[in-house]
């Protein structure tokens, strides 16, 4: 069973020109706290490039943890349940581009995560 | 072919007569297993070799879904879409539906992509014996319900193993349901009920 393996949500933001500070303080402020109530450990935040840009788009990289398929599930039903999660991106996307969210295991992880 | 698909939540103790109802009515009839979510009591599952057959029937069912034994139900009708069958004979298994509603606004190239990636489920997942994706053409119930998924496996192992545990479920074909994705399109309201008919239903 996959139930230790490590799963990573990922969500790949790419702001609107010059709001790539103001959204992600608001991520760190207004979704992340959620997040981890919900299970999730953050991992990482990457921002490209690597200072904030006035004129142009930022892209960010938030990368969280989650221990297990179950544990993914737990996470999930919570947040669909939640109409405050779903509020929180349609309130932001006034800042936003585009944006991705995936799922991934380390490639060592593939065989254990599949192995149901 | 078509199929009615009937999720049906009793009143105390009206279990024996809305069952010999449905029954009386060529249903297969069976009581949900533990586990469902928003799945009632009873699945009635009832086949119709055209859309004129269900209307003529379709009275009677109404009587008895409507009447005091019954407190809700959720129902489906629709014509037979993509399928697939690895284990016709399965008479032991477990059947199981999903009512769902693509309710927000997308393109029909996004909804096509979106069966074709469900209908993918048991290449990956060979737990699921036998399947079935139809769209809706009549829903009665809680929403619109605009697809009916259907899967047969050899135990309940099958579906609460390898069917919700296997990465192309979550990591892949979720984010149609998930409002944390950008390709979300399904309501959250969702009807997920199986049950053990005796038999196998999608082969009939």
């Amino acid at each position: 069973m996959s139930t230790a393996t490590t799963i990573y949500v990922i969500d790949e933001i790419v702001a609107l020109p010059g709001k790539g500070r103001a959204l992600l303080e608001a991520y760190h402020e207004r979704y992340a706290p959620g997040a981890r109530a919900r299970g999730m450990a953050l991992d990482r935040v990457l921002v490209s490039p690597p200072m904030w840009l006035d004129d142009d788009s930022n892209t960010i990289t938030i990368s969280w943890t989650i221990q297990g398929a179950p544990a993914w599930w737990g996470m999930s039903f919570q947040s669909r349940n939640d109409p405050g999660v779903a509020d929180w991106w349609a309130e932001v996307d006034e800042m936003i581009v585009r944006r991705s969210r995936h799922f991934a295991t380390a490639e060592s992880d593939i065989a254990e995560i599949c192995n149901v | 072919m078509f199929s009615l698909v009937s999720l049906v939540h009793l009143a105390e103790g009206a279990e024996g007569d809305v069952s010999a109802a449905l029954g009386a009515l060529e249903a297969r009839v069976a009581r949900t297993l533990p586990g469902t979510f928003n799945g009632g009591d009873l699945i009635a599952h009832f086949d119709f070799a055209d859309e004129d057959s269900y209307r003529d029937v379709l009275p009677a069912i109404d009587a008895v879904l409507g009447g005091g034994g019954v407190t809700r139900a959720d129902s489906a009708f629709y014509r037979h879409g993509r399928h697939g069958a690895a284990d016709p004979g399965l008479a032991t298994g477990v059947y199981r539906a999903l009512l769902l509603s693509a309710d927000r606004p997308v393109s029909r190239p996004v909804l096509d992509k979106f069966e074709a990636e469900m209908v993918r489920m048991p290449h990956y997942i060979p737990a699921i014996r036998n399947w079935r994706l139809s769209r809706v053409i009549e829903a009665r119930g809680e929403r619109r319900w605009t697809h009916v998924w259907e899967q047969e496996y050899a135990s309940l192992d099958g579906l609460n193993g390898p069917y919700m545990l296997h990465p192309y479920h979550w990591a892949r074909i979720d984010r149609w349901f998930d409002p944390e994705c950008p390709d979300w399109m399904i309501d959250t309201r969702l009807c997920h009920s199986f049950c053990a008919f005796g038999r196998a239903v999608l082969t009939a």
